[in-house]
């Protein structure tokens, strides 16, 4: 089922959209639209926005995915698609001479717990709550806010930030200038990488798990507890290594001698038995290692 | 004929001969030329790469994979034959837009990676192949300033200075690597940056092609 909606009039709209939702339990009044998509499985949702606006996903009971999206002006067409569990929603620039703001348009998604998400956005926040499922998220300049999500998740910005919080799973971060805030998780595979952004990771390393963070010119902070166990490597060519848990670091435990590069200045230890990897360095930003109380 | 319908022939039929309608556009559109350009130089550089070195099957499983996400290609991976003589026709999929520089450049990156393990001394600075993706890399940043739109939408002023930056690292990173080539980690954040602006470049060219 493919419904493109656009929105010249209000006359038009309303036209337009008692016509082509007849018979579905959705409603498009003006610069709002609503579609409700019945599924059967997992869910594969697929959102194109080249527009500059938000994209809200948030989990609910019901096997079927809800859009609502609105805009500022009738400048933006939809194109929603559904094939079995796969829906696709894109939004297309139908006047080239808008102006940014006459642009702006949301998106809010209700979709079952378990669903895969490939969301790619211009500016507008990506905002992602309670889905478990693979999700790959992209944008230029827009943050990525993911609250208590879990499954291989992939977030690639050019400016945007992303802050992560109870995630599970794995994780992959890269950015030119954004920065990354991992706060409470429960990720057994990490690796950011920013140009020129922070990364904070604050929380668990989860035995076994393996810990990648870069960060070219910014500060790279990571704040363990102390039952923690994980093997460190902290390098920086340019930068400072602040280890302000150097109480609590061992030479490495397992037998293996690793030695900092000589063009490096860095540490390398364990902490406790070190069962995880963690592995940190900047080109020439500030590494920080700190232990909760 | 318009812009994009040139693009269209050349992910059809590949670069040579083009139709006369396709010659006739691109004789008077400088996007065009600039692109076709681009594409030349791209496979002239592989060509001399492959001639040196043939990279490792996973560079080609990578690029395969990375094609089949972005539903380049549709056909199930498996291990190519690297067999020099038909690169081109395989490459011929390679011509969509975006995908064709990033994993062109990508490939520079990874071959000059390459060469650089097989290497048994570390060759001085101004011959180093990593130096010919920043090669690369500058002259698809001249052709993007023929078509750089004036726009000050937030999209195209986040690119721009994302890519100044990345120039301004990438110089720093340069210097290191030349002072001290056997700095991994100054090479290793040298290669990401490359890769960051092969990334933005096709970002932005994708825009200017989209308004011209």
């Amino acid at each position: 089922m493919t419904i493109r909606w656009v929105n010249r009039s209000r006359i038009l709209a309303v036209a337009a959209g008692s016509f082509l939702l007849a018979g579905a339990p959705a409603q498009a009044a003006g610069e709002h639209i609503e579609k409700h998509f019945a599924v059967k499985g997992r869910p594969v949702v697929v959102i194109q926005n080249v527009a500059n606006g938000r994209i809200e996903v948030k989990s609910w009971k019901n096997s079927e995915v809800d859009v609502i999206a609105n805009q500022n002006s009738g400048k933006i067409g939809f194109d929603m698609e559904q094939a079995g569990d796969r829906i696709d929603v894109t939004a297309n620039v139908l006047d080239p001479n808008a102006q940014p703001i006459e642009l702006e348009t949301s998106l809010q998604l209700a979709v079952p717990e378990e669903t895969e998400l490939q969301l790619k956005t211009q500016t507008g926040l990506i905002y992602v709550e309670q889905v478990m499922g693979d999700m790959t998220l992209e944008s230029v300049a827009g943050d990525v806010h993911l609250k208590e999500v879990s499954g291989y998740i992939i977030v690639r910005t050019t400016q945007g930030s992303l802050i992560c919080t109870q995630c599970a799973g794995k994780l992959e971060f890269e950015s030119v200038g954004g920065s990354a805030q991992v706060l409470q998780p429960a990720l057994n595979k990490v690796n950011l990488h920013t140009s020129f952004g922070n990364i904070l990771f604050d929380g668990d390393f989860v035995r076994t798990g393996l810990y990648a963070m870069k960060s070219g010119r910014g500060l790279v902070e990571v704040r363990f507890s102390g039952n923690d166990s994980f093997d460190l490597s902290a390098q920086t060519t340019m930068g400072t290594v602040d280890n302000q848990a150097a109480a609590f670091l061992k030479p490495d435990s397992h037998g293996v001698k690793r030695l900092a590069s000589r063009f490096t200045k860095g540490i390398i230890g364990s902490f406790g038995a070190g069962l995880a990897k963690v592995e940190l360095s900047s080109y020439s930003g500030t590494i920080r290692i700190l232990k909760r109380d | 004929m318009q812009c994009r319908d040139v693009e269209a022939v050349v992910e059809q039929e590949g670069l040579a001969p083009l139709p006369a309608g396709a010659r006739a556009h691109v004789a008077g559109c400088q996007h065009c030329q600039a692109y076709l350009a681009d594409l030349n130089t791209i496979v002239n550089m592989t060509k001399e790469f492959s001639a040196e070195v043939e990279p490792p099957a996973r560079v080609w499983v990578s690029l395969r994979t990375q094609l089949e996400l972005e539903g380049i290609i549709k056909e199930p991976a498996s291990l190519p034959t690297v067999e020099r003589s038909s690169w081109w026709i395989g490459s011929r999929n390679l011509f969509r837009g975006r995908t064709l520089a990033t994993a062109a450049v990508g490939l520079l990156i990874v071959a000059a990676g390459a060469l650089q393990l097989r290497q048994t001394t570390v060759l001085p600075a101004p011959s180093d192949p990593i130096f010919a993706t920043a090669h690369a890399l500058n002259e698809q940043e001249h052709d993007l300033s023929n078509m750089r739109l004036a726009s000050t939408s937030p999209v195209d002023t986040s690119l721009r200075q994302s890519l100044e930056q990345l120039n301004e690292f990438i110089a720093d990173c340069e210097r290191r690597v030349k002072e001290e080539p056997r700095d991994d980690l100054a090479r290793e954040y040298l290669a990401a940056a490359y890769q960051q602006k092969a990334e933005l470049l096709s970002a932005m060219m994708d825009r200017g092609r989209s308004v011209n």
